[in-house]
């Protein structure tokens, strides 16, 4: 291993990182929205609406990111929809991961005892006093392990963009690789950078877990 | 101040795995082999000789060798599903003489130097043109063709200069060719739009996504006469470079072995051959004596 190599390497995976992490996030936050809307609109059985999320997460949870990828990056524009490769990595992440986090916070929701709902209502309540204040509290410290485990899966997927020439961790390496040989000095420097991005969420992960532990009602 | 610090973090990591990797090194001789690479490679080549000499291939039956699967015309599968192409014809030719069957690898421009690297192909055929910087990771045979970079650009908008790229504009490459190390190196301003397979760069350009598609010169021809509305504005870019087949880094015997059989089959004209079998639909006939290279002489 050549340490002069990996110094000379080192401001290419930043920029790398930057942008995995980036498009990572948004594609993480727009995830979470749709989870949350979505799983909302489940909890409530909104009519028509519960049947195309369902058909939406069938249809995301059962084909792979990459396929999806391909789908919005080659195969849109021949219908006339062009969208920036950023944008198409954003998508592909807020799709996939948000068919993952509305089964994810649906599950949380429905392990609320409805006896609690039906108390809150006949004390007076409003329905969205009711959702707001007492469910989607508990259901989210109770969704809290699989939301992180979405978020960690979200980001190490990230790793399928070269495909939409999007220079992430994964393809920076390859392309490296590719074009000067260094294949010990580029794989160590991708697993370190990997690290770097995911052992901090790793551990936000767990303190949050153990932050939000008690809010379960009569525990 | 937040990238040196970002840059601390790396080097203090760095250093943390370098030493975890030293330390288990001490229980397996696997993890520093892997770890020195080259220099343990040099000091025992018994033990950690990756490649495989010719009695040996003879004595498998079979011989390994990497090949495009979505380069066509040189190395494609076609439409029965069989490895077909430029490079194939030539590797067919090879099976044949060796009097072993032929395991197709099927490779990305990428990893060419690293599937020789690890041993995982005997041979790479695909269009691998000769320079200084694989020389030094792989050893190339006699050549087999000529090739020079070139520029596909929309017949509407013709780039016939990359002078003439503007800040915003994005050309595309395939990661790991030469044409993008020339880009980086000459053209470090101009902004490169990278994938990592020719059926991707090929589907990216015809939806229009770059203005141009820099490659081999014999590829981006290719592309323009197939696809209408396309056309070669830089026919001919760089040094002209040849083709060659490569084998691993110190695999004498291979090399030696192919460098005879080019030789012998360019008394019987074999590349020309194979150009009129699996290249003449595509160029026509007036690029066979540019690209064909025989017996290993380029003209």
């Amino acid at each position: 291993m050549d340490i002069e190599v990996i110094r000379s390497y080192i401001p290419l995976y930043n920029e790398a990182l930057l942008l995995t992490f980036k498009i990572g996030m948004l594609g993480i936050l727009t995830a979470f929205i749709i989870g949350l809307s979505g799983a909302a609109a489940l909890y409530f059985k909104v009519p028509v609406i519960g049947k195309i999320l369902t058909a939406y997460i069938e249809l995301f949870r059962n084909t792979p990111l990459l396929v999806q990828l391909f789908f919005i990056y080659f195969a849109l524009p021949k219908l006339g929809i062009r969208i920036s490769a950023q944008t198409c990595g954003i998508m592909g992440l807020g799709l996939i991961g948000g068919a993952y986090m509305i089964e994810t916070m649906r599950s949380g929701l429905e392990s609320i005892d409805i006896i609690q709902s039906e108390s809150a209502l006949s004390l007076g309540m409003s329905k969205g006093q009711v959702f707001w204040n007492i469910i989607l509290p508990q259901a989210i410290s109770i969704s809290i392990p699989g939301i992180m485990a979405n978020v960690i899966f979200l980001l190490k997927e990230t790793s399928v963009f070269s495909t939409i020439s999007l220079m992430d961790l994964m393809f920076t390496a390859k392309d490296l690789i590719g074009m000067y040989a260094k294949t010990i000095e580029c794989l160590f420097l991708l697993v370190v950078y990997y690290l770097i991005m995911l052992l901090p969420v790793s551990i936000l992960g767990s303190v949050v877990e153990r932050r939000v532990r008690y809010a379960g009602f009569g525990d | 101040m937040k990238k040196n610090l970002l840059t601390k973090v790396v080097t203090v990591l760095s250093a943390a795995t370098l030493g975890a990797v030293a330390l288990t090194g001490c229980g397996s001789s696997n993890a520093t082999a892997i770890a020195d690479g080259q220099t343990a490679k040099a000091a025992s080549p018994d033990s950690s000789v990756v490649y495989r000499t010719v009695d040996e291939i003879k004595d498998s039956g079979t011989i390994n060798i990497g090949v495009f699967s979505d380069k066509s015309p040189f190395g494609y599968v076609d439409e029965n599903g069989n490895y077909a192409g430029y490079d194939v014809y030539f590797a067919e030719r090879i099976g044949q003489d060796l009097g072993v069957k032929i395991n197709y690898v099927s490779t990305e421009a990428a990893n060419r130097i690293e599937y020789l690297q690890t041993g995982k192909v005997d041979i790479i055929l695909a269009n691998f043109t000769v320079t200084e910087e694989r020389a030094q990771e792989v050893d190339f045979a006699l050549p087999y063709m000529n090739v020079a970079l070139g520029v596909v650009s929309p017949s509407d908008a013709v780039l016939s200069s990359l002078d003439d790229v503007k800040a915003e504009d994005e050309i595309i490459v395939i990661s790991g060719t030469t044409a993008e190390t020339y880009l980086e190196k000459n053209y470090p301003d101009i902004k490169l739009q990278k994938y990592d397979a020719y059926a991707e760069a090929k589907t990216a350009f015809e939806n229009g996504n770059a203005i141009a598609w820099a490659n081999d010169n014999t590829e981006v021809i290719a592309f323009a006469i197939e696809n209408e509305g396309f056309t070669v504005g830089i026919p001919s870019l760089g040094d002209a470079d040849t083709i060659a087949p490569a084998v691993t880094k110190g695999n004498e015997s291979l090399l030696t072995w192919l460098n005879e059989e080019i030789e012998a089959i360019g008394a019987e004209n074999f590349f020309h051959a194979d150009y009129e079998a699996t290249l003449l639909d595509t160029y026509g006939a007036d690029y066979e004596n540019t690209l064909v290279v025989e017996g290993g002489k380029v003209q």
